[in-house]
């Protein structure tokens, strides 16, 4: 399990061998210096910022308002769709994404799709903003390209029924296109570290397929699926480009808000800003700690 | 008919042809162990007996019945692979479990099974582990433990100890032959190792290029092998280039020196490259009255432990191997002295 | 078990086919769209305008100038220290690994954020300069593609025997510089061009940091400009920029394949 070389750690099912605990020898750690003032400067510091930042109101006097005012009804609504939205599309995706990931790695489907699947995740998953956006509405727009499909062959109008592009369903759809292809990158060496053997002994033992896969394949995948859907949650909830271009003002997501708060318009309230900034974070953390609180419990077959 | 039949059994991936036109009867309670070097065919035959490859030709009977195109898990075949393969997911107990909670065994029965296969492997305290607690070697005996636990009709083991210390090899050897004698199942080893297959098995069947080369009992095997691939595959062999003499009195002439051998049946005579065949460990220093002697020239001498083997130099381009029993009070000869060396008449034969 | 093997494949091919329909749909319906351009028939009137547009031209080379620094800056800061990493200080991997996830954690939206409020101020005025500004979105830049980076050149690390090489070499009498230059990052080329293209395509179109940063200087939110007025350029806009992603992964896929074939069989 071990020799998985994951694209994506959060995944990675192995831990590394416990070493004797010595100190990290300081001349050798001189060497790390760089990364790690890079790191803080850009990373760290920022963020420590954007706390302080939202303790403070405008004239810098220590202040709880912004967090108070998190919980007016609109803002709390942009979190619950923003979590909504990143929850729905990070399991579409991830469903969609290891489906096919599957396919090419032990579905038995042709080596040459495997190598073009690959590349095109890597387009696909950095595709978004603008251009996705418009590709979504010339595809599921009004007058896109399957709604008159859909109209035409079944006579169905989907914007008749409810559905828009601008609406929760409409923003997760455009949200798949970049999170299956994430899943794919994410899930395939995962899936590539099931070991033939073991499918042969389950067989040999009288398994059926199915019993193989609920008792063998997907425990063993567990770890590293649940990786997977926290960094495609991760992925759905900071985007911000293509829901800006998506949303025009119809919904509010957490992202656009602080986007409002930085662009300075009428709206602007940077303390607010800072505050819905460290919300998202602590969102973020809360995931990453059920996130290990699983992996631990599926994990627990694993050396550490 | 025999418990297990193999009859014109051939395999294709595309081009390249992996097993050829494989015949073999088993009876009830054998060990018959596949023997060859890497790619003969040996795993692909064994992996059609399982059920994981289809033969492109040919008809698998088990018990009478043609298991040919029966998929794997219907097959009541137990396997050990040389990876051990066990679910890493499952602690010991759940892995020997596994077989028969896919059989819907109830609880009470399978809890007893677990515990007596556990106690046939000497791993009764080690249930409640996992596979990373244990080493190679428990692993593989688990693996084992694993494989008898559904009571299979066949055991197939598939190079069970090469990924395994010298040592934890020899012990799990016994431990395999103990527990197959134990049980009387019929036992299928695959394996490059001669060793293994020689201390193992009831018979032998020794495979090259896909195709067998001979089958017979492990004495048979390395005493009389049929072809110059089995000889040399098994065990150590010289095969020194001679000049045949006198064919009706078995004589020849090996770098100038006369050499009687033992009348050979078979008609390699005619094919041309002529070649007398003896094992290292026939021949001995010093002149015995009555049977042939070599003279030649130490070219090295190399210590193995309980044997040393010498490199003598017959003539020009023209080595033999003489192993000698190493003893305490053994002087070996050394390189550049020149001896005389002496095997018995029955020891050679024309290859 | 034939039965089982058709329906598995059956399977696996319906996946694959409504992935790729997923993926290819919407490419087809931005590029019909954006051949109306012209009243009643069909012209590629929309490329052509957008390719006459000299900010068009202007953007795309001053992203793709940001992008060929960010990789290159990346690059000297993070093979490095993943070398090092992973040949003496085992033990901060799992640190290093971590941070390297950072950006999943904090959105591009709250990084800028929090860029702007740090660096715009005493002490660095960065935002005040030409070349401070830019200089932020490059770091800005190495911090969203860290993912890529560092997981690109860790795992091409992993291939090779770090340690072995470097023992070998120092055997031979090679002091640090001749080992990081002839031994390393030879054997790190096909993982350094991946992260350099994995990169170029993340910062190519960015939008978040960039439009904070430099505002409709850069091609993401020039994208997104010509998008709010004019509808049809933007969908030849969206073509455009995908076409150019995917030859940035084509390249990829030629660098690493060249690599593949050379290598010695067996080897994997």
């Amino acid at each position: 399990m071990r020799r998985l070389n994951n694209l994506f750690p959060f995944t990675k099912q192995g831990a590394h061998s416990a070493r004797p605990v010595s100190p990290i020898p300081w001349r050798d750690a001189l060497w790390v210096l760089p990364f790690f003032f890079f790191i803080f400067l850009l990373v760290f510091l920022p963020s420590a910022s954007l706390l302080s930042g939202s303790f403070q109101d405008k004239r810098g006097n220590f202040t709880l308002q912004n967090y108070l005012d998190l919980f007016k009804p609109s803002i709390l609504s942009a979190y619950w769709i923003s979590i909504r939205i990143s929850l729905a599309s990070a399991l579409g995706g991830g469903l969609l994404g290891f489906m096919m990931a599957y396919g090419i790695t032990v579905g038995g489907l042709p080596r040459r799709l495997r190598t073009a699947l690959l590349t095109f995740s890597g387009v696909a998953s950095n595709f978004a903003g603008v251009p996705l956006a418009f590709a979504f509405m010339a595809t599921l727009g009004r007058t896109g390209l399957i709604t008159v499909l859909i109209q035409t062959l079944f006579g169905i109008n989907l914007y008749e029924r409810g559905f828009s592009i601008y609406s929760f369903w409409g923003l997760t759809f455009t949200y798949i296109y970049f999170q299956f292809p994430l899943m794919i990158l994410i899930i395939t060496p995962a899936l590539d570290g099931l070991r033939r053997e073991w499918r042969e002994a389950a067989q040999i033992l009288g398994a059926s397929s199915w019993e193989y896969w609920r008792r063998v394949a997907l425990p063993v995948l567990t770890p590293s699926i649940l990786g997977a859907m926290i960094l495609l949650f991760g992925n759905a909830f900071g985007a911000y480009a293509t829901a800006l271009s998506l949303t025009g003002g119809v919904i509010n997501l957490v992202t656009t808000l602080i986007g409002a708060q930085i662009k300075g318009d009428v709206l602007q309230n940077l303390g607010l800003g800072y505050a819905l900034a460290m919300g998202m974070v602590v969102v973020m953390a809360i995931m990453i700690s059920i996130y290990y609180l699983l992996r631990r419990y599926s994990e627990r077959w694993l050396k550490i | 008919m025999a418990f297990l039949v193999l009859s014109h059994v051939s395999k294709a991936f595309g081009q390249t042809q992996a097993v050829k036109d494989f015949n073999l009867e088993v009876e009830k309670g054998e060990f018959i162990s596949f023997l060859g070097p890497s790619g003969c065919g040996k795993t692909t035959t064994l992996r059609m007996i399982a059920g994981f490859e289809q033969p492109t030709e040919g008809q698998i009977l088990l018990e009478g019945e043609d298991i040919t195109f029966r998929p794997p898990h219907q097959r009541n075949v137990g396997m050990v692979f040389q990876s051990y393969a066990l679910f890493p997911n499952m602690t010991v107990a759940q892995n020997i479990a596994f077989g028969l909670e896919v059989r819907k065994m109830d609880r009470a029965k399978i809890k007893e099974r677990v515990h007596e296969v556990l106690s046939l492997i000497q791993l009764e305290d080690y249930g409640g582990r996992y596979p990373y607690q244990l080493s190679g070697g428990q692993q593989q005996r688990v693996a084992l433990a694993r494989a008898l636990a559904i009571r299979p009709r066949l055991l197939l083991l598939d190079e069970p100890l090469s990924a395994l210390d010298a040592k934890i090899r020899l012990e799990l050897r016994q431990e395999i032959r103990r527990i197959q004698q134990a049980l009387g199942i019929t036992t299928i080893y695959v394996t490059h190792d001669q060793e293994e297959a020689l201390s193992l098995s009831d018979r032998i069947v020794v495979m090259n290029q896909g195709q067998i080369e001979q089958i017979g009992t492990p004495f048979e095997i390395y005493n009389y092998p049929q072809s110059e691939f089995v000889a040399s595959f098994v065990g150590q062999l010289n095969l020194l280039p001679v000049e045949v003499l006198d064919l009706s009195k078995n004589i020849c002439r090996v770098a100038g020196q006369e050499i009687r051998f033992t009348p050979t049946t078979n008609s390699i005579l005619k094919s041309g490259k002529v070649r007398l065949a003896i094992r290292p460990e026939e021949i001995r220093l010093g002149m015995v009255e009555g049977e042939n002697l070599l003279r030649g020239e130490i070219a090295s001498v190399i210590f193995l432990g309980s044997i040393i083997r010498l490199r003598v130099k017959l003539g020009e381009g023209i080595l033999i191997s003489v192993d000698q029993f190493n003893e305490r009070h053994f002087q070996p000869p050394r390189p550049g002295e020149v001896v005389t060396l002496h095997f018995p008449i029955h020891a050679c034969w024309l290859l | 078990m034939k039965r089982n093997l058709r329906l598995g494949l059956l399977w696996s091919w319906f996946w694959m086919i409504l992935g790729w329909l997923y993926f290819l749909l919407p490419l087809l319906a931005t590029f019909l769209f954006s051949l109306r351009a012209k009243k009643d028939t069909l012209s590629f009137l929309a490329y052509e305008r957008v390719f006459k547009d000299p900010n068009f031209w202007k953007t795309f080379a001053f992203s793709l100038e940001i992008g060929l620094i960010t990789i290159l800056a990346g690059l000297v800061l993070i093979v490095p220290t993943a070398y090092w990493i992973r040949l003496r200080l085992p033990r901060l991997r799992m640190i290093t690994e971590f941070v390297s996830m950072l950006p999943f954690v904090v959105p591009a939206i709250v990084l800028v954020f929090g860029l702007i409020r740090v660096f715009s101020g005493a002490p660095f005025y960065l935002t005040n300069t030409y070349m401070g500004t830019n200089a932020l979105l490059v770091a800005a830049y190495i911090v969203l593609a860290l993912p890529y980076l560092y997981r690109a050149i860790d795992t091409g690390l992993a291939a090779i025997d770090v340690r072995a090489l470097t023992e070998a070499a120092q055997s031979l009498g090679a002091g640090w510089p001749v080992i990081l230059l002839r031994i390393i990052l030879p054997n790190l080329r096909v993982a350094m061009i991946s992260a350099a293209f994995l990169t170029l395509a993340t910062v190519m179109g960015e939008f978040t940091i960039a439009s904070f940063l430099v505002g409709i200087k850069a091609f993401g939110p020039y994208m997104s400009l010509v998008g709010q007025n004019k509808t049809y350029e933007s969908s030849s806009l969206a073509i455009i920029s995908f076409v150019l992603t995917w030859a940035f992964m084509g390249f990829i896929q030629l660098f690493s394949r060249g690599r593949a074939e050379a290598a010695p069989p067996g080897a994997h």
